[in-house]
């Protein structure tokens, strides 16, 4: 019923929330000795994600290396937590609107 | 929804942070504690973190492992030689008038403390943006 852009607009806001997952991750392990930043490669993860593959988080280079091995940038992550959440209210909003057209033809006589 | 994993993520956060800010404030109250239960002055303990994977919910068993939470390993145990200080009145003190404290610093305890609420305060922060985006699914229905 919904159409190729609402199917790209879910497969958007799934990987968004994956990064969010390694963002929260990251965020986590700020204090963690040895433990290193993970994020996926956004762009050609969308690329795969339409083609329903699962993402596969990466190590981060050219981030600075804390004495306990640990290299979290808490500017970085920061940043990428309120990036993420921006552009999931971005596509959950086109999305509503996608679906409202389609409950707007539904509706008998109506105008909601 | 894997969303609410990542809400498991931070929490184990908020619990490792607030471990290590009872131990901490645990060896601020401590410092000048010359007699314990095991014998002996206080010794100062920290929380040792490890990251480690989230346990399998039902609906992650189906995804690949992307989330790695947080989790005290071990609480180290100062093993030091506590600091002497010479007071021979003190009911502690040894036959040569000495008596042994924790070798506490209370500068790198509060440093250590405003690093865990720090810690705390991000870990808040990733939980209300996730929080955020469910509820950003929810309103999809509307």
């Amino acid at each position: 019923m919904l159409d190729g852009l609402s199917q790209v607009l879910e497969r958007y806001m799934d990987l968004l929330s994956s990064r969010q997952k390694l963002v929260a991750s990251n965020i986590a392990n700020a204090d963690t000795p040895g433990y290193k930043t993970k994020d996926i490669d956004f762009q050609s993860e969308f690329r795969s994600a339409l083609h329903g593959i699962a993402p596969a988080p990466i190590e981060i280079g050219g981030l600075k290396v804390r004495n306990d091995g640990n290299n979290v940038s808490m500017d970085r992550e920061a940043r990428l937590l309120a990036e993420n959440g921006m552009r999931f209210n971005l596509a959950s909003n086109l999305l509503r609107s996608r679906i409202q057209a389609v409950r707007a033809a539904l509706q008998p006589g109506g105008n909601t | 929804m894997s969303l609410f994993s990542a809400m498991a993520v931070s929490a184990s956060g908020l619990a490792a942070q607030r471990t290590r800010a009872e131990l901490l404030v645990e060896n601020l109250a401590n410092a000048e504690t010359t007699r314990t239960p095991e014998g002996g002055p206080y010794r100062r303990k920290d929380a040792v973190f490890a990251s480690q994977p989230m346990a399998p919910s039902f609906s992650s068993l189906l995804e690949s492992h992307l989330q790695e939470g947080v989790a005290v390993q071990e609480i180290s145990v100062d093993m030091r030689d506590p600091e002497r200080r010479y007071l021979p009145g003190h009911p502690d003190a040894g036959p040569d008038g000495y008596v042994a404290f924790p070798r506490i610093n209370p500068a790198e305890d509060m440093v250590d403390l405003l690093g865990a609420s720090r810690g705390f305060e991000a870990n808040v922060a990733a939980v209300s943006s996730v929080k955020d985006m469910i509820m950003r699914s929810i309103d999809l229905f509307k």
